[in-house]
């Protein structure tokens, strides 16, 4: 087990190189909205098949990251931005990355299925296809025989998972999860993480994933990347070596704890560092 | 107002003893105090009155009806169409709204001497008219319904490599939908009005003419009967509109 704490970067910054191409870089980010700085000087990589997750203080910026990844946003000129081996705009990654936003924003006109649906008939799949190849998946998704529902007939966990299958559907080598299970109660958080695990190795899809929760960073990924303060840039990188499948019980280990007090640590110092420049900015007026 | 939507029976009942009350003050007001029938005839006359010329009173319907749902069909095709273009192309919303809320903030009916001139005295000066002052809130509604949608649910549109006709098409068309069927459900009642009111200066026919004329021969047991079937054809029309509304809406 490494604990790589920075500023020495440690083994696992070395790896992008070590290791082939990744796919996804990221370097010398910066993106800036009039005078805030969001981001500063970001480097992030993310190999093929790999389980990153991403963690930080609220406001660093992890949003701004995730629109440019998904290609809604572009970062300043000067950066790189590299997808598949090949340097790119942030645009054309547009329809090149499943992106799953924090909010599960189903279409409450559709049903499941369609809504899970949406993504291939953006992509021009006759609608008979799309929900034959929907309506196979929806036993592993725990949605057998709801496929006529519609949203509002559905719990949060449900229509999170309406969600998720949207984004899987929509089959693309790269996902981004935004704080999916953010509005989840505990309970079925849990049962989510472990479900999201089991469905992560059958199709061994590439996934980024936001969150608040350093318990589930450390429970999914293979890698959790810290984020300072804003302007955000990546403050530790630190491997996940617990073995999978991992059991739930596998929080309590003493490894497990060992990982998230560092992690905590680097979290707080960020937290404070954000809070206090909250207050010095109050403090003018 | 919550209870009563919850109970359509319950509505529809205190609707009609509403409505039973507000008869029976009429009808004893208009006997019992002797009123003439230039004030206020009583409701059995003009019940009476109204089969008496059942025949006229249902082509007149029939005539303004014609109007107002043809009018009302066009003002919603031009609201509809030009919203639609306004989300297309942004750039066209400062070059149409500006000019739409000047030609409507004056009353339509203002314009009436000058539509009947350019299009005759027939049905057309009246389809024109409706079609006015419908295409106006159709538009605004319209547009208010497709400014509504969720800037994060564009933002997964695009994401999933939509153009922007594939978000109009899949997303924003459908989030206006409910401000749509609201705006039509309300004009509903004013294409029967500006139809009527366009008939009484000039027509060849519909309640509107019929009105001006029971007037001229100071029928007005005739005037209430007109008013009577117009009311109950907006009534018929609104009811429609109201029922696709719900039927159409099914998720809200």
């Amino acid at each position: 087990m490494q604990a790589a704490r920075l500023p020495n970067p440690g083994p696992t910054t070395e790896a992008p190189q070590a290791r082939p191409e990744p796919l996804l870089y990221l370097g010398a980010l910066n993106k800036t909205f009039g005078p805030v700085a969001a981001l500063s000087g970001l480097q992030a990589s993310v190999g093929p098949g790999e389980f990153v997750t991403v963690v930080g203080p609220s406001g660093c910026g992890k949003s701004t990251l995730f629109n440019i990844v998904a290609g809604l946003e572009e970062p300043d000129a000067g950066g790189i931005l590299r997808f598949e081996g090949k340097s790119c705009h942030a645009a054309d990654l547009l329809g090149r990355v499943s992106f799953m936003p924090q909010r599960d924003l189903l279409f409450p006109w559709r049903n499941v299925v369609d809504n899970a649906i949406l993504a291939l008939e953006v992509e021009g799949m006759p609608r008979d296809q799309a929900r034959a190849k929907a309506l196979k998946m929806l036993p592993e998704f725990g949605l057998a025989g709801f496929e006529k529902q519609y949203p509002n007939q559905l719990s949060g966990g449900m229509r999170q998972r309406v969600a998720l299958m949207r984004t899987f559907l929509f089959e693309r080598d790269l996902m981004l999860l935004d704080e999916p299970f953010g509005a989840l109660d505990a309970l079925t958080r849990a049962m989510m993480q472990r479900w999201l695990l089991d469905v992560w190795q059958k199709y061994r899809r590439t996934i980024l994933f936001i969150t608040h929760d350093v318990d589930e960073a450390i429970f999914l990924g293979d890698r959790v990347l810290v984020m300072t303060a804003r302007p955000g840039s990546v403050k530790l990188e630190q491997v996940v070596d617990l073995p999978r499948p991992r059991r739930p019980e596998i929080v309590t280990s003493p490894e497990f704890v060992r990982l998230k007090r560092t992690l905590l640590d680097a979290i707080e110092e960020e937290s404070m560092k954000s809070f206090q420049s909250s207050i010095a900015q109050e403090k003018p007026q | 107002m919550s209870r009563a939507l919850a109970s359509p029976s319950l509505a529809v009942q205190r609707g009609i003893l509403g409505a039973f009350i507000l008869v029976a003050c009429w009808e004893g007001a208009a006997r019992g105090l002797h009123l003439p029938a230039y004030v206020l005839p009583a409701v059995s006359d003009i019940l009476a009155g109204l089969w008496s010329k059942r025949a006229t009173l249902t082509d007149a319907a029939g005539y303004t009806l014609l109007e107002a749902l043809v009018g009302y069909g066009l003002g919603c095709l031009i609201g509809i169409g030009l919203a639609v273009a306004i989300a297309l192309v942004p750039a066209l919303r400062t070059a149409i709204l500006p000019l739409a809320t000047a030609i409507n903030s004056v009353p339509v009916v203002g314009y009436s001497p000058l539509i009947l001139l350019w299009f005759g005295i027939g049905v057309s000066s009246k389809i024109v008219m409706v079609a006015m002052a419908v295409s106006f809130t159709i538009l605004l509604s319209m547009l208010a319904g497709l400014d509504r949608v969720d800037r994060r649910a564009i933002d997964l549109m695009r994401s999933f490599g939509a153009s922007r006709f594939g978000v109009l098409w899949r997303l924003r068309l459908p989030t206006a939908l409910p401000l749509l069927l609201a705006g039509m459900r309300v004009s509903t009642v004013r294409s029967v009005i500006v139809a009527i009111v366009t008939e009484m200066l000039g027509a060849h026919g519909g309640l509107g003419w019929v009105i001006y004329q029971a007037v001229l021969q100071i029928d007005f047991v005739q005037v209430w009967a007109a008013i009577f079937v117009a009311s109950a054809a907006s009534l018929a029309f609104f009811g429609l509109i109201g029922f696709l509304e719900r039927k159409i809406l099914f998720w809200t």
